[in-house]
């Protein structure tokens, strides 16, 4: 019993001291809370107009600055900021607004800057189309990317804007444009589905703003790109007014509305808000919205034009059309593998903020798709046909930035390469089915380079998006990072694949109406003679090479020529 | 023909549009969508371009 009392005695005490510590330890918990409390300043706003000491900054005086700055250790101080007050002096809300500023300066440089590159990309395609077609119709060619910028840009001032961006903002990168907020949205199937913008049209109103602006001339080149496809697909029989009318309409409509539906706020873009599927509709830079759009309009345009006489024999056998100069074809390539860097990282709008240091990560995966494109085409061809193939490593390398556009924003490095590696081997295989089972003549491989592997990109964002990026926590309005379906994700993948619907279902039946239209009202296609003799004079008025001979056709070629058209081709038309 | 095939892409493209609001199951928009993919391709590929190639250039 005494054992008994014993522990009991022990075992109250133990309780005792346990309850006692417990409360020694919250009352000391209690006194550190309070006394950091007490010790803790209270919150006071600073007073933003109140004018700084900037002594401490230590700013160079007049007379330093007037000896000169070779070390650069002058230039740039306190004294370069602007002062609202100069009675007052710098004050602390001049800071802040000059930071502000600064970032939105950056994200305006860096945007303007890659869409200057992107402008470049034109005398890329120029030559590179070019180069494929034949001497002959050099000139034509030439003239046909040198004036699309012209047309697509009017058009797009004009109305192409408006639809596209007109109901996008804000834009937090570039300071807002929140003039661009009205978008026309249909009820349909219980939901709200953008449809087109309606604010900036001929950039006028309160769309005349500096963030504006930038957004314009980004996305005008851009634009300009998916027009300039189409010559390629249409090239050395594509009448001149043809070609200028289907390009205003391209620019006026067909590419803006596809735009909208993705970046401009529309309802592809709302897939994921409105049904759950992943971010909605993600193409960072544009393997769908430019390329495939360019790539689908060239497969309906280059079905309603027909195939170049002599390019197919009776029994549908093709022949080989080479280029005339492979070496502007390939140096073309590098241009446009340059001018990639802004079409890309540039897409970020901006490099300060929202996420937007991921450029560098995004130029590298621009890089290196290009790179893995080339040698996917380089190796199937080497394989299947004995010999490195130099335009289809060019259009290798091609097709790699095409499909690394989409993704480019939200892939790794590993993925890109696998990306670019299949759109290589893809480009070549596609080009073969394109020639040899459809037997659609394609002169530069339009339609492969840029929508087949433009609808890959698209798919490949449902595939391999690693969900690292993260531009200002949300895409599409749906919060958190891509991801494709290797990464958690299926529903991204199936708002990817509605993308590639549309774009073959709509946008190519909406080019192809549109060209059957122009095709009845003012004929697409050139006369045969004017064919047989090269665009060049009897549509430009002038040779492209005056001084050059140029050699007769394959002597079997023109045989065959000559034969379809005392067949009655064109003649019998020409004749009525 | 042409008219056909213009009408399949049409309808390839709004199958999966429709079955956004018919069906709430990802498997079953990711079915309809290829499906409407299919259409598309059969309508392009399949009829329009068949009816070019019926009077193609180097037939006659």
């Amino acid at each position: 019993m005494k054992k008994r009392f014993g522990r009991m005695k022990i075992c109250s005490c133990a309780v005792v001291a346990l309850l006692l510590l417990c409360g020694l330890g919250a009352w000391a918990q209690g006194q550190a809370g309070s006394a950091a409390a007490t010790t803790t300043p209270a919150t006071t706003t600073p007073a933003m107009d109140v004018p700084l000491d900037v002594k401490a900054a230590n700013p160079p005086s007049t007379e330093d600055l007037a000896k000169g700055d070779p070390e650069g250790t002058k230039t740039g101080t306190v004294n370069d900021i602007v002062v609202s007050d100069t009675k007052k002096g710098l004050t602390l809300a001049d800071v802040v607004n000059q930071v502000g500023q600064n970032r939105i300066g950056i994200n305006f440089t860096w945007t303007l800057i890659c869409g200057f590159l992107v402008m470049f990309m034109q005398a890329g395609f120029a030559i590179v189309e070019t180069g494929l077609c034949r001497a002959k119709n050099a000139n034509h060619t030439m003239m046909m990317n040198f004036m699309v910028y012209g047309f697509g840009l009017f058009a797009f001032w004009v109305c192409g804007f408006a639809i596209q961006m007109g109901g996008g903002a804000p834009y937090s990168t570039l300071g807002g444009a929140s003039s661009l907020n009205s978008e026309h949205v249909i009820s349909f199937l219980g939901k709200n589905w953008g449809v087109f913008g309606t604010h900036g049209f001929f950039l006028s109103g309160a769309t005349y703003d500096v963030g504006v602006m930038v957004m314009f001339l980004f996305q005008m080149v851009f634009m300009d790109t998916a027009l300039t496809i189409v010559t390629g697909s249409c090239a050395e029989r594509w009448k001149y007014i043809a070609f200028a009318v289907s390009s205003v309409f391209m620019g006026a409509l067909t590419y803006p509305l596809f735009a909208n539906w993705a970046w401009g706020g529309g309802w592809l873009s709302q897939l994921g808000s409105n049904f759950g599927l992943g971010h909605g509709y993600a193409d960072f830079a544009g393997s769908g919205v430019v390329h495939s759009v360019g790539g689908v309009t060239a497969l309906a345009l280059a079905m309603i034009i027909g195939p170049r006489i002599g390019k197919y024999n009776r029994n549908g056998t093709p022949n080989a059309m080479p280029g005339h100069d492979i070496v502007i074809v390939l140096t073309g390539c590098f241009i446009l593998a340059f001018g990639w860097f802004g079409f890309n990282p540039g897409s970020t709008l901006g490099a300060s903020g929202n996420g937007a240091l991921r450029i560098s990560s995004i130029a590298v995966n621009t890089m290196l798709a290009g790179c893995t494109g080339s040698f996917g085409a380089i190796l199937y061809m080497w394989m299947r046909y004995g010999k490195p193939d130099a335009s289809m490593s060019g259009n290798g390398l091609l097709a790699g930035l095409v499909a690394i556009t989409a993704p480019s924003g939200f892939v790794n490095s590993v993925s890109s390469a696998i990306i670019g590696l299949i759109a290589g081997v893809l480009v070549c295989v596609s080009v073969e089915l394109v020639e040899r089972k459809l037997k659609i003549d394609d002169p530069v491989g339009a339609i492969s380079v840029h929508g087949a592997n433009g609808i890959w990109g698209v798919i490949s964002v449902g595939l391999f998006a690693d969900g690292a990026s993260n531009y200002g926590g949300s895409w599409n309005g749906v919060n958190g990072s891509v991801r494709g379906l290797f990464y958690g994700d299926p529903g991204q993948l199936v708002a990817q694949l509605i993308g590639v619907g549309t774009l073959i279902g709509f946008v190519f039946s909406l080019s192809y109406v549109a060209g059957w239209i122009m095709d009845v009202i003012i004929g697409q296609r050139v006369s045969a003679a004017d064919e047989l003799e090269g665009l060049d004079i009897p549509e430009m008025g002038a040779l492209c090479y005056p001084e050059f001979v140029l050699k007769p056709e394959m002597v079997a070629r023109a045989v065959e020529a000559t034969s379809q058209i005392k067949s009655g081709f064109r003649i019998a038309q020409e004749t009525a | 023909m042409r008219i056909v095939g213009i009408l399949l892409a049409l309808a390839g493209w709004l199958i999966p549009l429709v079955g956004l609001t018919v069906t709430q199951s990802l498997t079953a928009r990711f079915v309809l969508v290829v499906l409407g993919i299919g259409i598309s391709l059969i309508g392009i590929l399949g009829v329009l371009n068949k009816a070019h190639l019926k009077n193609a250039i180097w037939k006659g």
